[in-house]
C-alpha cells in the first residue's frame, strides 16, 4: 500500500521542462486550496522502537481513486507523463535544498563509534580533521578508521591510532575486499566482451554494472561482520517518494489570486541500489544538537530552476508498509552521463562538481529518511520522537563521495517550522577517486581510503549487534 | 570465402524463430545428449543436507517473494517485467548470505548482458549459437564432473531421437555466416573463468513473448550446451574429441512462479555423427515456489474471503535453487 494521496486539480499555470534525472527533482506544487492532506483521517501512531511491532496495517480494500490512465483529459495525460528526470544541472542547488529540508550540512563524516564504547558526539569539524590526518599514509587511514570499527576499542575515532595497520587491516581481511572491488571493476571494465556504449549512455555500459557488483558482493562478504545485512532487503532502482510542505508563496493569478498557500514539494528517486533493514541505524547525535546554521534562500523556488507539475503525491521508501525492512541502511546513487565532471570542467564550472553530489546526497537522503519516519506514523504535525538515520553513496563510477543524514524533524510547514528549533543533519564527504586507471587487465592507484570509507558504512549497525 | 550455411542463430531479440516446436526431444539431438528425469544425486543431497540451509529459510524466502510479488512497487500488483527481476534478484541475495559459513562462495561474480558464440557441426549442418542470453554466474573453480566414467560409456548405447520425417533444423534460422566464432563472452585472463550457472527470467508481460515452459527448457539447454562447448573449445581447442574432463554448466529458468532446473554434461565435442558417447542432461521441471500471490483481498458480499499476501509456499524449490547454487563450493 503506498501513501499516495492525490490531490487533483486542474492547474493553471503549467511549465515543464524536462531536466536530466540524477538528484532527485525537487518540484513547486501549483497552489491547493490549503486544505490539509487526508492523513487526518488515518490514525497514524508513532512506535517505540522497544515495543513489540505492531500488525501490519491492512491493505486498503479500494485502489486510491486517482485519473484514468486513458482518458484525453489534462489531468489523464498529465499523469501519463515519465516523471523522474533526477539530479539537477542547477547551480548551488545544495543550498537551496538544504533550506527546502532545513538541513545543517557537516563536511566529514561523523566518528563511527564502536557498538560496546561509550559514544561521544564530534561536531563534524573533528570528525573531518579525524579523516584527514588519519589520511596521511594508507596504514594510518587503515589503523584510524578499522579502530573505530573493532567493537571494545578504547577511543571512538579519534586521530590517535592505537592499533597496528597490519592487525586491523588483517581483521577486516582488506585485500580480500580490495580484490573483490578490482575484480569487478575489471570484469566489467576489461574482461567481458562489450560492444561500444550506446551514445550518452556511457553509465549504463560500465559504472552502473560495476557498482551493482561492487554494493552486492561487498554485502555478501560481509554478512558475518553485520547480521543486519544478512537480514536486508537488496533493492535494485528502488522508486522513492515524499511529498511535504515548506514555506508560503502567494497564489499570483486565477481565481484564488491573492489567498496565502503553502509551497508543496515532491521528490521522485531512483536510486541505484538500496539496502533496506528491520532494524533502525543508531543516532549520530542527539535529537536537539545544533551544528550549524541552515541557509535562507530568498527566493521562489521556481528560480533554482525548480519546475511546477501536478504529480501524484507519493511518499514511498522503496517498498509497501508491510514490509519489515522498513528502515533504510544505505543508497548507491550513480551520477549520469549529463553531469560527469568533464561538462562541468568545459564550462569552467569547476566548483560546481561537488554542488552535484552534495545536492543529490541531501535530498536522496532526506527524502528516504521522512518517508521513513512517515511509515511509522510521524508527520509535520507529530514531529518524530527518534531520530531516524541513513547513509549514501553517490558515485559515477570512479569518484565516491559518503553521506550520512540524520533526521531530526519533519516540521517544515510554515506554522510548525517556527515552533520547533530542531534541525536536520547531513554529513557528507567530497567526492574521491576508487582508482585512478584501468589498464591491460590491472587497476591502478588503488584507494584504500574510500575503500575503508564504504566498508565502515556497510558495516554500520545498532549498538545491540 | 563465405558459404551458405544453414544457422541455428540465438538472440533474445529474435524469439520468434526459436520455437523449437519439439521442445527438450528437439534440443536433445541438436546437442547430441541423453535426458536424465530430476537432478542428479549430488545436488539433491546438498538440497537436503540441513547444514545448507539459512537461519530461518522459509521466511526469509516468504519475505523474498512477498517483496517481489507483492510490496516493491506504488502500485496495487507489480507487473511480471518488475517483479520477475526482482524475485530473482531476493533470492540470489539470500543465496549470497550464505558465504557466511562457506567463505569460498564469494569467488563467484554475477555477469550480466554477455554475448555468447559457439559453432558445431552436426551431420552435415553447421549450428552456432550467439548472442545475449541470460545472467551468467561465473565461478574460479569448475564443478566436479557428475556422471561417473561408466555412466558416460553407456551412453554410447542411447540412441537420439529423431523427428523422421521433419528435420530436427527446420525451424532454425537460416544465416550466411563468415565467421565460425567460439567465443564465451570474456577475454582470457579472467579469474572467474568456468561457467557456473545460467539464469533465464522470461518477464515479458504478455504471455505469447514468453517462452512456454517446455521452450524455455529447450532454451536452457542450447545456451548451457552453448557455453560448455565455448569454454570446452577454449581448454581443449577446436578438434573433435571426447573430453577426458567433462564441463558441468547449471541453468535456472523462472517466470517469477514455475522454476526449471538444468544442470548439463559436457562429455564430448564430436558432435558430428549420432553414434558414441553422448552428453548428459539432468532436468527439474515445472518447480512451482508458490501457489499464488493475492495483492488484492478477495472480497464476496463484504466479507475478506482471502486476505492479500502469497500462498502455497513451497520450500523445496527455493532449496534447490540453493543447491545448484552451492554446488561445486560445498
Amino acid at each position: 500500500m503506498s501513501l499516495s494521496r492525490g490531490v487533483r486539480r486542474p492547474i493553471k499555470l503549467l511549465i515543464w521542462a524536462p531536466c536530466p534525472s540524477a538528484v532527485p527533482q525537487l518540484c513547486k506544487m501549483a497552489a491547493c486550496r490549503g486544505r490539509r492532506l487526508l492523513w487526518h483521517g488515518r490514525c497514524w501512531f508513532s512506535q517505540d522502537p522497544a515495543a513489540p511491532p505492531p500488525t501490519p496495517a491492512p491493505a486498503p480494500l479500494y485502489p486510491p481513486i486517482v485519473a484514468s490512465h486513458t482518458a484525453k483529459s489534462k489531468v489523464a495525460k498529465r499523469r501519463r507523463l515519465e516523471l523522474f528526470y533526477q539530479q539537477t544541472f542547477a547551480l548551488n542547488a545544495d543550498r537551496w535544498y538544504q533550506s527546502f529540508t532545513k538541513t545543517v550540512f557537516v563536511p566529514g563524516l561523523p566518528p563511527r563509534a564502536p557498538p560496546a564504547a561509550a559514544k561521544a558526539p564530534e561536531p563534524g569539524a573533528g570528525a573531518a580533521e579525524a579523516l584527514e590526518q588519519g589520511t596521511a599514509t594508507a596504514g594510518a587511514a587503515a589503523s584510524g578508521a578499522a579502530e573505530a570499527l573493532q567493537p571494545g576499542a578504547a577511543a571512538p575515532g579519534a586521530a590517535t591510532a592505537t592499533k597496528p595497520a597490519a592487525e586491523a587491516a588483517a581483521e577486516l581481511d582488506l585485500g580480500a575486499l580490495r580484490d573483490l572491488a578490482c575484480d569487478a571493476l575489471l570484469q566489467e571494465s576489461f574482461y567481458q566482451n562489450k560492444k561500444r556504449p550506446f551514445l550518452y549512455r556511457d553509465q549504463d555500459h560500465t559504472p552502473a554494472p560495476f557498482l551493482t557488483q561492487l554494493a552486492s558482493s561487498f554485502a555478501a562478504f560481509l554478512c558475518k561482520r553485520n547480521p543486519l545485512l544478512a537480514a536486508s532487503s537488496l533493492d535494485l532502482n528502488p522508486e522513492i517518494n515524499y511529498y511535504w510542505h515548506h514555506g508560503e508563496e502567494v497564489v499570483v493569478h486565477g481565481h484564488r489570486k491573492g489567498r496565502v498557500d503553502p509551497v508543496r514539494f515532491q521528490i521522485d528517486d531512483k536510486p541505484h541500489l538500496q539496502i533496506r533493514v528491520p532494524k533502525q541505524l543508531p543516532e549520530v547525535v542527539p535529537l536537539e544538537s545544533d551544528l550549524g546554521d541552515v541557509p535562507v534562500v530568498n527566493h521562489k523556488p521556481s528560480k533554482l530552476p525548480l519546475f511546477k507539475k501536478q504529480y501524484e503525491n507519493k511518499v514511498f521508501i522503496g517498498s509497501k508498509v508491510a514490509d519489515p525492512c522498513c528502515y533504510g541502511h544505505t543508497q548507491f546513487h550513480l551520477i549520469p552521463d549529463k553531469l560527469n565532471r568533464q561538462r562541468f570542467k568545459v564550462a569552467n564550472l569547476e566548483d560546481q562538481i561537488e554542488v552535484v553530489y552534495r545536492a543529490n546526497g541531501i535530498a536522496s537522503l532526506f527524502a528516504w529518511t521522512a518517508a521513513q519516519a512517515m511509515y511509522q506514523g510521524f508527520w509535520n504535525e507529530a514531529d518524530v520522537t527518534r531520530p531516524f538515520v541513513s547513509q549514501a553513496v553517490v558515485t559515477d563510477g570512479k569518484y565516491f563521495a559518503f553521506f550520512c543524514y540524520q533526521l531530526n524533524t519533519l516540521a517544515l510547514t510554515a506554522e510548525t517550522i517556527q515552533k520547533s528549533s530542531r534541525k536536520n543533519i547531513c554529513w557528507g564527504t567530497d567526492s574521491k577517486p576508487l582508482y585512478d586507471v584501468v589498464e591491460d587487465g590491472s587497476v591502478k592507484g588503488f584507494n584504500d581510503e574510500v575503500l575503508l570509507q564504504l566498508v565502515g558504512f556497510l558495516l554500520n549497525r545498532p549498538k545491540e549487534l | 570465402r563465405w558459404r551458405r550455411l544453414p544457422g541455428l542463430e540465438k538472440n533474445s531479440h529474435l524469439r520468434v524463430f526459436l520455437l523449437l516446436f519439439r521442445g527438450v526431444r528437439q534440443a536433445q539431438w541438436l546437442t547430441k545428449t541423453k535426458l536424465v528425469q530430476g537432478l542428479p544425486a549430488a545436488v539433491l543431497s546438498i538440497a537436503e543436507n540441513p547444514a545448507h540451509q539459512l537461519q530461518e529459510q522459509e521466511e526469509a524466502v516468504h519475505r523474498a517473494i512477498a517483496h517481489a510479488r507483492l510490496w516493491e512497487t506504488t502500485e496495487v500488483a507489480p507487473r511480471r517485467e518488475k517483479y520477475c527481476p526482482v524475485l530473482f534478484e531476493d533470492l540470489i541475495h539470500l543465496c549470497r548470505s550464505m558465504s557466511m559459513k562457506y567463505p569460498s562462495l564469494a569467488r563467484r561474480m554475477l555477469a550480466r548482458n554477455y554475448r555468447i558464440a559457439a559453432t558445431w557441426e552436426r551431420e552435415s549442418t553447421l549450428l552456432q549459437i550467439r548472442g545475449l542470453n541470460g545472467i551468467l554466474m561465473n565461478s574460479m573453480t569448475p564443478i566436479p564432473p557428475i556422471a561417473s566414467k561408466e555412466e558416460i560409456l553407456a551412453t554410447k548405447d542411447h540412441v537420439l531421437e529423431t523427428f523422421y520425417p521433419i528435420s530436427p533444423t527446420i525451424d532454425l534460422q537460416e544465416v550466411i555466416v563468415y565467421q565460425e566464432l567460439n567465443d564465451t563472452g570474456f577475454k582470457d585472463g579472467y579469474p572467474y573463468s568456468h561457467p557456473h550457472t545460467l539464469y533465464f527470467l522470461e518477464s515479458a508481460n504478455n504471455r505469447p513473448n514468453r517462452f512456454r515452459p517446455e521452450q524455455l527448457r529447450a532454451k536452457m539447454l542450447m545456451f548451457a550446451f552453448g557455453n560448455a562447448l565455448a569454454k570446452a573449445r577454449v581448454l581443449y581447442g577446436n578438434d573433435p574429441q571426447v573430453l577426458e574432463q567433462p564441463i558441468v554448466v547449471q541453468s535456472v529458468g523462472t517466470d517469477g512462479q514455475l522454476f526449471q532446473f538444468l544442470v548439463f554434461q559436457l562429455n564430448t565435442t564430436d558432435l558430428v555423427s549420432n553414434d558414441g558417447i553422448k552428453n548428459l542432461v539432468w532436468i527439474d521441471s515445472d518447480q512451482k515456489l508458490y501457489e499464488s500471490a493475492q495483492c488484492v483481498p478477495e472480497v464476496k458480499k463484504r466479507v475478506v474471503t482471502k486476505p492479500t499476501g502469497i500462498y502455497g509456499l513451497q520450500p523445496e524449490t527455493f532449496k534447490k535453487f540453493l543447491a545448484l547454487y552451492l554446488h561445486g563450493t560445498v
